[in-house]
């Protein structure tokens, strides 16, 4: 009758990122000129914070990517 | 023929083993109608009719495979695309548990170094204050600044 009659084409929609990957990473902060000893030290503690969430995110859009693009392979 | 899509598999079979089958009758009828003297002038316009019947649902039964074996391999794809969307969902799940876990110790971590820094740190706050004993370099808050300032 027709090599393939179906109208609508199978399609995947891309797969929806988690909204905790979505977010940017924060600035860091800064000093002031006349700041303490202590506050330097929790200035660079919090910056060092900032890094670490901000790298666990990018590990974990690293391996959302590798986890979605095996998925998507493995669907032909 | 996108009309065939919206016509169910087994209205689609029935009718075109119906057309088949009835081209195959008819053509045997018209076959014997001929033999009957009476109704022999008939005859012929029934075989007509039979033969084109069996070669249209001869042409149509392939048709009807292919058309089947089209729907058997979309059917399969929908599925494995439901399957896939089902798993990105889960592995979702997964990787947000994890950021959430990382992300509450390396903040603890941060909480408990706030707190150390407050406990002994705080101890040389007055030794290194602007006029100290030991005053902060302004050039050493600047390169720590321009150290955490995002490059434009």
């Amino acid at each position: 009758m027709c090599n393939c009659c179906t109208t609508v084409p199978v399609t995947s929609k891309f797969p929806q990122a988690p909204n905790e990957l979505m977010q940017k990473c924060p600035s860091l902060a800064k000093l002031s000129d006349d700041t303490k000893l202590s506050e330097i030290a929790k200035t660079v503690t919090s910056n060092y914070t900032s890094y670490h969430e901000c790298s666990i995110k990018l590990d974990a859009w690293i391996e959302w990517y590798g986890i979605q693009k095996q998925i998507y392979e493995s669907v032909k | 023929m996108w009309f065939l899509s919206a016509i169910s598999p087994t209205a689609l079979t029935l009718f075109v083993h119906a057309v088949f089958v009835s081209g195959i009758v008819i053509s045997v009828i018209g076959f014997f109608t001929s033999k009957i003297p009476t109704i022999a002038p008939y005859g012929f316009l029934i075989k007509i009719v039979g033969t084109m019947l069996f070669l249209f649902g001869l042409y149509f039964e392939g048709g009807l495979q292919n058309e089947l074996s089209w729907r058997a391999k979309v059917t399969e794809m929908e599925q494995k695309v439901a399957a896939a969307e089902q798993k990105s969902k889960e592995e979702n799940v997964k990787i947000v548990t994890k950021v959430v876990t990382k992300t509450e110790l390396v903040r603890e971590r941060g909480q408990d170094i706030v707190k150390y820094v407050d406990r002994e740190v705080t101890k040389y706050d007055t030794k290194f204050l602007p006029g100290g004993q030991c005053e902060i370099p302004k050039e050493f808050i600047k390169a720590l600044n321009d150290a955490a300032e995002q490059a434009k």
